[in-house]
């Protein structure tokens, strides 16, 4: 303020002193107003030092934002989505070799071949869409002959006895994995057979012709090697019991129905080791089974028999089986070696009571049924057997434990359970299939499943678990991207990735034709896939919403930043005010000067 | 092996090369349509805690009891009671629970399975028994072990308002929750047909963001369910009158009825009930007329006799039985002597071995030719274990 008072008297003395002189100074400090001018400029000080502030809030706000973010292992989404549209766009293709040789018959080879295949296009153009889709494509070529010819004669099948056939041509053909073969000779006799391996051959007489040994070829190569004997070509969900991690538990339970009456105890770890091992090794592709057994006591069925005069013996019909199994007083689930994903089948022996002895099973036709069994889909099996002290009641005395006879009723006990248990996979167990040309007789095997019947199941596996892996994964990922702040772990990451290797795996391995390792490969991704689909740490109660994180920061941060932001716009409001200010001032003393 | 000689003889080998087939499969992209119904699950869930919801505890074992009596065993009910009223200290009747003032029926009385009690009554713990997303040390008894052809009964009970149901008066379950959980049962196929059965104040409003089930509530938006009955004996009300009624219909039924779902929905007067009973049938296939009730209270088992016995086994086996069978029964009796005496130490038992004994007359000799075959495996381990005694005997005597 000190300049401004010098400046009136200097000015007015100067205005008195001359009128000649030319008014060299301006009418100079012009209405210096203090409120709208100043006369320095304003300092940047307070402005740098609130500016400082809400830049270090500013710069602190990614680092916050990095620490609350949410963890979310990357899966492979695009692969998966690849992954479902090829299953489901290009269908699986299994390729199959087909040798079929003919006999003592003199047409041309390639004209046979050209009636084979066009009965083979017949077969499967009648076959309707049932939910699968079967594409054969035959493609013949030359195939340079992995045997001598005049190896095999007519000479071979004289014999009646089908498993010397059965064991000579296996020697003859190889039977490698996914080739099959078919004879077809002239003989005395007519005869269809199909092998325990990967063979089958035909005896027909001299008076039939080539064409209708064609057609029953082409029947068995579909119906029989590729379908495994059932009408549509598809198993059907219910019958693959198979658990979501790969392992089945056979759980074998011997019920004595009352104690007081008799009680019944079996060698079990004998009849495991002959019978059920082989059979279990022989699965090992497709599923990884294990066995337990136990016995039980005081078990009662729930439903009710009549006593039958003419057959001498209590009769329940098959309109009682379902409520045969008396889940109150059948404890059977006791399993302590099952995982939880496992699927347990349970295969019960009833052995009833002397009051409702012998117990037999009647079907709607009236006939008695020979096994006496049934089974119930992904559940088990159920077999009544009579003791032998039910018939002639007078000689027996039951007293101290009493154990089933191993060759007269375990064993056929057990190979009623073995057919009980293709069942449950879709297999009949009648040694004759009947085709629309002719019969052919079936050769089991002592593994409970040929060697084809173990192609078809790898086959049927393969597919269905490598699409329940592809749907699996698929559910994953659309959950993952419809939950954006979920926790995804590292496992789960993991366990994807080796699903898809797993997957791909199986697929390179149906295509070049080795039907187990593509078994196992294909369970190992569906179960890896279950694995990732229901890890425990997906629980959308859990994770953290936004309005979670909101609501636990904005305490902290909201006050204290709204004063530092207001601050800071008060600050610059004030120096642009202050700058206005001197701008006005220089601008006036620019005029004056 | 012959040799192929004369071109001119009778064997006139044609061998066709060989065809080289695909063999193609495809699937449906939705099998869940032709999925066959293979077995029923229930579960049911009271989530009140505290005397005064004795009757919540009470709906949840009638229909328990219900259940099981249709034929659903326990292996395949989940049962989570969220508090314990019959063992309770102000219950005048000990171990028992009633759900009439008659005292009718004890509803405690025999083989009751309780999966989830107390405090593991969590919406947490629900909500991973309807998806399956358990740790791995969690026992099958409580998991929800259903398949794609699984029919399930989701019976709910409790405290509730709009759009949320109460679990142990300190947590909530969201509609949206169970919408979302349904939804994921759904993707993975975790259920054929589910039922969805609440007995609330509006609980209708649990249920309206689920698609696609079966579901019926005691009451709607802005309607209370209420108790039916006081028992001035025990002291609290000890039914819902919604469950009550739904008791009464069950009450007249046995396991071979077929009673439709559509009369078990109709028969729910709204005067004596109170309340509005509304049921929900959006995107079920099938007329309610024509469902059993069955299909989700009861359990009827598909069953496929079974023809034929697979036979190929006996014949190869039967002969190498007869050789062995006084063997391995040797062998099995000594296996079970050296067992006993491994497990009981001093104590000599009698043993009674089921007849066959002469084989085992002198058993060092015996035992000898076993050691020296080494047949099997689990009688060498127990002969080492029995070896090991005697040296463990000596060596506490020397260093005694």
């Amino acid at each position: 303020m000190a300049e401004i008072s010098e400046a009136p008297d200097s000015d007015s003395s100067k205005l008195l002193g001359s009128d000649s002189k030319a008014p060299q100074r301006p009418d100079s400090e012009p209405e210096f107003d203090p409120k709208l001018m100043r006369k320095t400029k304003p300092g940047l000080k307070r402005l740098f030092l609130t500016f400082s502030v809400l830049f270090s809030f500013l710069l602190g706000f990614p680092f916050l934002w990095k620490s609350v973010e949410i963890y979310r292992s990357p899966l492979p989404f695009r692969e998966i989505d690849s992954l479902s549209t090829q299953l489901r766009s290009d269908t699986l293709l299994f390729p199959l070799h087909f040798h079929a040789l003919f006999v003592g018959f003199d047409s041309d080879p390639d004209r046979l071949r050209w009636s084979i295949l066009s009965e083979i296009t017949k077969l499967t153009s009648q076959n309707p869409k049932c939910s699968d889709n079967y594409t054969l494509r035959p493609t013949s070529s030359p195939h340079s002959s992995s045997y001598q010819c005049g190896s095999v004669t007519g000479d071979d099948f004289v014999q009646n006895d089908d498993v010397v056939v059965d064991e000579r041509l296996a020697s003859v053909f190889g039977g490698k994995n996914n080739e099959y073969s078919m004879a077809v000779v002239k003989g005395v006799s007519e005869r269809a057979v199909v092998g325990k391996y990967r063979h089958a051959w035909m005896v027909v007489g001299d008076g039939s012709d080539v064409e209708m040994a064609v057609v029953k070829v082409a029947e068995v190569l579909i119906k029989v090697f590729i379908n495994g004997g059932r009408e549509e070509g598809l198993i059907r969900n219910e019958f693959m019991p198979v658990g979501a991690d790969g392992k089945i538990v056979l759980s074998f339970n011997l019920l004595n129905a009352d104690p007081h009456d008799w009680v019944y105890d079996w060698d079990f770890e004998k009849i495991d080791d002959t019978l059920l091992t082989p059979m279990i090794e022989a699965l090992g592709p497709v599923a990884n089974i294990s066995v337990e057994s136990q016995v039980l006591y005081h078990t009662p069925k729930a439903s009710f028999s009549y006593w039958n005069q003419k057959l001498e013996s209590y009769v329940f019909s098959t309109k009682d089986l379902p409520f045969l199994v008396n889940s109150n007083e059948w404890h059977l689930d006791t399993s302590i070696a099952a995982g939880g994903r496992s699927k347990i089948l349970q295969f019960a022996v009833y052995v009833p009571s002397a009051k409702e002895c012998p117990l037999l099973l009647q079907l709607p036709n009236g006939e008695i049924s020979k096994t006496n069994g049934f089974i119930s889909p992904m559940w088990g099996g159920v077999i009544v057997w009579n003791p032998q002290g039910c018939l002639k009641d007078s000689e027996f005395k039951p007293s101290a434990k009493n154990i089933i006879p191993i060759q007269q009723d375990l064993e056929n006990m057990f190979e009623v359970f073995i057919g009980q248990f293709r069942q449950l996979f879709g297999f009949k167990s009648l040694n004759v299939y009947t085709g629309a040309s002719g019969d052919w007789n079936l050769l089991p095997s002592e593994r409970g499943f040929t060697e084809w019947e173990l192609d078809v199941l790898s086959r049927q596996h393969t597919c269905f678990n490598l699409l329940s892996c592809a749907t699996t994964l698929g559910s994953l990922s659309r959950l993952v991207q419809s939950l954006p702040r979920m926790i995804i772990k590292d496992e789960i990451g993991k366990q994807v990735k080796l699903s898809l290797e797993a997957a791909k795996l199986a697929l390179s391995n149906a295509s070049s034709g080795v039907y187990e390792f593509s078994a196992a490969s294909s369970s190992q991704a569906r179960s890896l896939a279950e694995d990732a689909f229901f890890h425990p740490s997906i629980m959308s109660v859990s994770y953290y919403s936004f309005e979670h994180c909101f609501a636990v920061y904005s305490p902290f941060f909201l006050p204290v930043s709204m004063h530092v932001v207001l601050a800071a716009l008060r600050e610059l409001r004030r120096y642009k005010q202050e700058k206005a200010k001197y701008l006005a001032w220089k601008a006036k003393a620019n005029t004056a000067t | 092996m012959e040799t192929f000689i004369n071109p001119k003889s009778l064997f006139h080998l044609l061998l066709l090369p060989c065809l080289l087939l695909y063999s193609s499969i495809a699937y449906n992209s939705s099998p869940v349509e032709a999925a066959m119904h293979t077995n029923n699950w229930a579960v049911l869930v009271c989530t009140s805690r505290f005397w005064f919801n004795y009757r919540h505890m009470a709906n949840t074992l009638s229909l328990y009891r219900t259940v099981k009596r249709l034929g659903i065993p326990d292996e395949r009910i989940i049962l989570m009671l969220a508090d314990d009223m019959a063992c309770n200290t102000r219950n005048k009747y000990p171990a028992q629970v009633f759900n009439n003032e008659n005292h009718r029926l004890n509803l405690y009385g025999d083989n009751v399975e309780v999966d989830y009690r107390g405090y593991e009554v969590t919406v947490e713990n629900f909500l991973r028994v309807l998806t399956g997303r358990h740790e791995t040390a969690v026992p099958r008894s409580k998991r929800l072990l259903s398949d794609e052809g699984s029919h399930i009964l989701l019976y709910m009970t409790g405290h509730g308002g709009d759009e949320f149901l109460k679990f142990q008066d300190s947590e909530e379950l969201q509609s949206h929750d169970l919408a979302d959980a349904v939804k994921q049962m759904k993707e993975k196929h975790r259920f054929k047909e589910l039922l969805i059965m609440v007995d609330t104040c509006q609980a209708a409003t649990l249920f309206n963001q689920s698609p696609g089930v079966l579901a019926i509530g005691s009451s709607m938006k802005g309607e209370n369910s209420y108790s039916h009955h006081l028992d001035s004996d025990v002291g609290v009300s000890v039914v819902d009158r919604f469950t009550y009624y739904t008791l009464a219909f069950f009450e007249r039924l046995n396991i071979y009825d077929n009673a439709s779902l559509s009369s078990l929905f109709s028969s729910y007067n709204p005067s004596l009930l109170m309340s509005t009973a509304y049921y929900r049938k959006d995107l079920y296939k099938r007329r309610l007329e024509e469902v059993p009730v069955t299909n989700f209270f009861g359990s009827v088992m598909e069953t496929i006799h079974t023809d034929a016995a697979y036979k190929a086994l006996s014949r190869r086996n039967s002969g190498r039985f007869e050789d062995e069978m006084s063997l391995d029964q040797s062998v099995h009796h000594i296996k079970r002597r050296m067992l006993i005496k491994v497990n009981d130490g001093d104590e000599i038992h009698d043993i009674n071995p089921e007849g066959e004994e002469g084989a085992s007359k002198c058993p060092w000799s015996t035992f000898r030719k076993k050691f020296q075959k080494a047949e099997n495996v689990d009688s060498l381990l127990n002969y080492g274990l029995v070896a090991m005694i005697p040296l463990l005997v000596i060596s506490t005597w020397l260093v005694q």
